[in-house]
C-alpha cells in the first residue's frame, strides 16, 4: 500500500502550475469576461505543453499518460479556473474514445485542432458544445443546449465527475488562498480580520476540508484507470467530498470578503461560480450520495475491517 | 398568547389581497413578479406612490403622518399579502422601514411634518449612508466628515455599498462632526438631499451582474444645519436606532417572500424527480420547519412592546434569517443539479432559482455579518467577555 503520489509524477503537475500562474492570472479571466470567452493563444500554449495529447496513447501522438496525471492537472485548471475547454475534451472524451476503441480522433485532438464536448445524458447541457447557447452562472463557461444523441455511458459519466471532482479541488484551495490572504490585509477594528478566531475557524475548516477531498480524489483516479469494480463508488466519494470542500471554500471566501465579495470587481467571483456550475455537472451532490448508499446498503460494494483500505 | 387571526382581521386581510391582486392583474402587472432590486426602477417609483395615494403605503404609522394606524395584526396580513401577490419589493424600503420610524422615533415635529407624508406618499426615497471603505463591520470607525459652515453642514468623504442610491431623492449619513473624535463619539446624523454637486454616484457591480449598491462622494456637499436627526455628536445613538427596526414588522413580508422561494424550490424539485430523493426531501422538511420558526420568533419578538430589556429573540433574528436564506439556496443549487448553472433566460423554467442562490450569497454580510451578530449574541446575550475593539 502506499498513498502518496510519486514525486515524478507531481512534477509534471507543477510544471503546469507554473506555466498556468505565468499564462493565466486573474487579468486574463477579465480579458476573456469582456470578450469573447476564449483564446486561441491561451490553447495553443497548453497544445504546446502536451496536454492536449496528455491521454491519448502514445501510437496516436499524445504522452499515453493515466488518470491519475490527468486529474492532478485538471486541479491544476481549477487553481486558476482556466475557462478553456481543456478539461472535458482532453481529460473526459479522450479516454472515453480510448475505452471505446474509437481511435480516429485522437491525433488531432492530441495536436489540438479538434475539441469535443462530451455529452451526457444527466448533464442538462454541455460545455462548448455544437447547440443554442444557454446562459451559465459561470461567465467564462460556454454553455450549450444537449444534443438529441447525447450518451449515457456509465465510464464516460465517471470521467466526467472525476474531472470536475479534480477541479473542484483546484477552485477550491485557490479560494482558500485569496481569502487567507485578504483576511490578512482587510483590517476592522484595528486589526486584520484574520486575527479574529471567527475567521480563522472558518478558514481551518475549509482546509480540513480540502485535506479530506484530496485523497479520495487520487484513490479515484486510480482506481478509475485500474478498472476496478468498485471505481465508480470512489467518483461519487471525490464528487461529494470535492464539491463539499469547493462550497464550503466559496462561502466562507465571500463571508471573509464582506460585501467586496459580493461584487463583480473583486475577482473571487470567478472562482465561486465555476465551482458552482461544477457542483451540479456530471451528477450533484444528491446524486453521488445514491449512488454511494446503493452500493453500501446491500449493494456490491464490500464492507467490514477487511475491506476498510480495498 | 392568541393564536389565528379575528374575524375582522380576515375581512381585513381579504380586502388587502384583493386591492393588491387587482392592481397586480390591472395597472401594475408588467412589475408583478420582479425579483430583483434594480428591474423597472422608475415603474416602482410610480408604485411607491400608488401605494401611497390609496393609503397602503405605511399602513403601521399614524394616520396623521400618511399611514392608518393599523395594528400589529392588520400590518402582518398586509405583509403576507403582499408578497403572495407577488408584488416586488418595495424600492423605497430604506425610506419606509428605517428613515421614517427613526424620525417618527427621534425627530422634531417639524421634521416629520417635512419629510413623513413624503415618504408615506412614495415622492422621498431615501437610502443609507452608513459603511465606509474602511468602516464596514467596524462602523463606528467612518471617517466622512462633517462641519458647520454658516448655516450649512458640508461633508467631505466616501461612502460605499448604497443600495439604490442611484434612484434615490435623499440620502442619511453618519459622518465624523468633531475633529479629532474616535470611535462612536463625535457623530452626527445628518439627512442629505442627493441631487447636488458635491455628491456624485458610481455604481457597484454585483456578482449576479446587476449593479444594486453604489459608491457615494460627498465633495463640498451641503445641507442645512438642521438637517440632522438628534443632537449634534449623538449620530451614533441615533445610527443604533435606525437599526433596530431593520428588524421590524418588514421581516414578515420577507417570510412571505421566503415562503415562495421555497416553494419554487418544491416544485422544481417535484418537477424534476428530486423529490423522490431521502436527502433532498429532508432538507425541504428542515426548511420548511426554519421557516415556520421564524415565524413565531418574529411574531413573538414584535408582540414585545417592551424595549426595555435586551431581547434574546432580536439579537438571534438575523443570524437565523440569513443563515436559513443561505442553505435554502444551496438547496435550491441542488434540486437543479446541473440545472442550476442556467441563468439569466426567462424561457428557462427555473431561472428565477440560481438567481435566488446568488441573492442569498450577501444575506450573511449585509445588515451585520453573521461573525458581528454571533458577538452580539455572545456579548450583549450572553454576557461574555468582549472581543478587542481596537481604538474604538
Ligand atoms: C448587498 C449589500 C447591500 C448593502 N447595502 C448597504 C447600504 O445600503 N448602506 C450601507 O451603509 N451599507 C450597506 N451594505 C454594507 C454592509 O453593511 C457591510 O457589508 C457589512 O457591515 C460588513 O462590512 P464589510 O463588508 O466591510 O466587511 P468587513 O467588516 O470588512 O468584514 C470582513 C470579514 O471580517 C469579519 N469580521 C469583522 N469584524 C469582526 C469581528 N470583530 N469578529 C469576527 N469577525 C469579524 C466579518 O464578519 C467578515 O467576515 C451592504 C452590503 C451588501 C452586501
Amino acid at each position: 500500500m502506499d498513498m502518496l503520489i510519486a514525486p515524478e509524477r507531481l512534477e509534471l503537475a507543477e510544471a503546469v502550475r507554473d506555466f498556468l500562474s505565468g499564462t493565466h492570472g486573474p487579468e486574463v479571466l477579465r480579458r476573456l469576461d469582456a470578450g469573447p470567452n476564449r483564446d486561441p493563444a491561451l490553447w495553443q500554449g497548453l497544445v504546446e505543453m502536451g496536454l492536449t495529447g496528455l491521454l491519448v496513447p502514445e501510437e496516436h501522438g499524445g504522452l499515453g499518460m493515466g488518470l491519475l496525471d490527468a486529474a492532478l492537472i485538471a486541479r491544476e485548471c481549477g487553481r486558476v479556473a482556466l475557462a478553456e475547454p481543456l478539461v472535458e475534451s482532453a481529460f473526459v472524451a479522450v479516454p472515453w474514445l480510448v475505452a471505446q476503441g474509437d481511435t480516429s480522433d485522437l491525433a488531432t485532438i492530441a495536436r489540438g485542432e479538434r475539441r469535443i464536448a462530451p455529452a451526457h445524458r444527466l448533464n442538462g447541457a454541455v460545455a462548448d458544445g455544437e447547440g443554442a447557447a444557454l446562459d451559465s452562472i459561470d461567465p467564462l463557461r460556454r454553455l450549450t443546449t444537449l444534443p438529441a444523441d447525447a450518451s449515457d455511458d456509465a465510464l464516460l459519466l465517471d470521467l466526467g465527475a472525476l474531472m470536475a471532482a479534480a477541479q473542484l479541488v483546484g477552485l477550491a484551495e485557490a479560494m482558500l488562498d485569496q481569502a487567507v490572504e485578504y483576511s490578512k490585509i482587510r483590517t476592522q477594528f484595528g486589526q486584520p480580520v484574520g486575527g479574529f478566531q471567527a475567521i480563522k475557524h472558518k478558514l481551518a475548516d475549509v482546509a480540513v476540508a480540502l485535506e479530506f477531498a484530496r485523497p479520495v480524489l487520487w484513490r479515484a483516479a486510480q482506481a478509475l484507470d485500474d478498472g476496478i469494480a468498485s471505481a465508480a463508488v470512489h467518483v461519487s466519494h471525490a464528487k461529494v467530498a470535492a464539491t463539499d470542500a469547493a462550497y464550503l471554500a466559496a462561502e466562507s471566501a465571500i463571508q471573509v470578503h464582506g460585501a467586496m465579495g459580493y461584487t463583480y470587481e473583486v475577482d473571487l467571483h470567478f472562482w465561486m461560480k465555476r465551482a458552482w456550475a461544477l457542483g451540479g455537472a456530471w451528477g450533484s451532490r444528491a446524486f453521488h450520495l445514491n449512488r454511494i448508499d446503493a452500493a453500501v446498503i446491500g449493494g456490491p460494494h464490500p464492507i467490514g475491517p477487511e475491506n476498510t483500505f480495498a | 398568547m392568541r393564536l389565528g387571526f379575528t374575524q375582522s382581521e380576515e375581512q381585513f386581510r381579504a380586502e388587502c389581497a384583493d386591492w393588491l391582486n387587482a392592481q397586480m392583474a390591472g395597472e401594475f402587472a408588467d412589475i408583478r413578479g420582479i425579483t430583483t432590486l434594480t428591474e423597472k426602477a422608475e415603474r416602482r417609483k410610480e408604485w411607491e406612490q400608488h401605494l401611497g395615494a390609496h393609503g397602503w403605503s405605511c399602513i403601521g404609522w399614524p394616520k396623521e403622518w400618511g399611514g392608518r394606524g393599523a395594528t400589529l395584526a392588520e400590518q402582518v396580513i398586509f405583509a403576507e399579502e403582499y408578497a403572495r401577490a407577488g408584488v416586488p419589493g418595495r424600492v423605497n424600503h430604506i425610506g419606509i422601514e428605517l428613515a421614517g420610524p427613526t424620525l417618527l422615533a427621534l425627530g422634531t415635529e417639524e421634521q416629520k411634518r417635512r419629510f413623513l407624508p413624503d415618504i408615506a406618499a412614495g415622492k422621498t426615497i431615501f437610502c443609507q449612508g452608513f459603511s465606509e471603505p474602511g468602516a464596514g463591520s467596524d462602523l463606528a470607525s467612518v471617517r466622512t466628515k462633517a462641519r458647520l459652515e454658516g448655516n450649512e453642514w458640508v461633508v467631505e468623504g466616501q461612502k460605499i455599498w448604497t443600495s439604490l442610491a442611484h434612484i434615490s431623492d435623499w440620502i442619511f449619513v453618519v459622518a465624523r462632526s468633531e475633529e479629532g473624535s474616535k470611535g462612536p463619539k463625535g457623530l452626527t446624523f445628518l439627512m442629505m438631499e442627493i441631487d447636488q454637486p458635491g455628491i456624485e454616484i458610481r455604481p457597484i457591480k454585483q456578482i449576479n451582474g446587476d449593479a444594486e449598491f453604489n459608491e457615494t462622494f460627498f465633495d463640498g456637499a451641503r445641507c442645512p444645519a438642521d438637517s440632522l436627526i438628534g443632537a449634534v455628536g449623538d449620530g451614533w445613538r441615533v445610527a443604533m436606532t435606525l437599526l433596530s427596526f431593520e428588524r421590524g414588522v418588514s421581516t414578515l413580508g420577507q417570510q412571505m417572500a421566503f415562503r415562495n422561494e421555497l416553494d419554487g424550490i418544491i416544485a422544481a424539485a417535484k418537477a424534476n424527480g428530486t423529490a423522490s430523493d431521502p436527502l433532498i426531501r429532508q432538507r425541504i422538511a428542515r426548511a420548511e420547519i426554519g421557516l415556520q420558526l421564524m415565524r413565531y420568533g418574529a411574531m413573538r419578538m414584535l408582540s414585545n412592546t417592551d424595549h426595555s430589556k435586551v431581547d434574546g429573540a432580536a439579537l438571534t433574528y438575523k443570524i437565523q434569517w440569513a443563515t436559513w436564506r443561505r442553505n435554502l439556496g444551496e438547496l435550491a443549487m441542488d434540486v437543479l443539479g446541473q440545472a442550476g448553472e442556467v441563468t439569466g433566460s426567462p424561457e428557462y423554467e427555473w431561472g428565477m432559482l440560481p438567481n435566488l442562490f446568488l441573492y442569498s450569497r450577501a444575506d450573511t454580510i449585509y445588515g451585520g455579518t453573521n461573525q458581528i451578530q454571533r458577538n452580539l449574541i455572545a456579548e450583549r446575550g450572553l454576557g461574555m467577555p468582549r472581543e478587542p475593539r481596537g481604538d474604538a
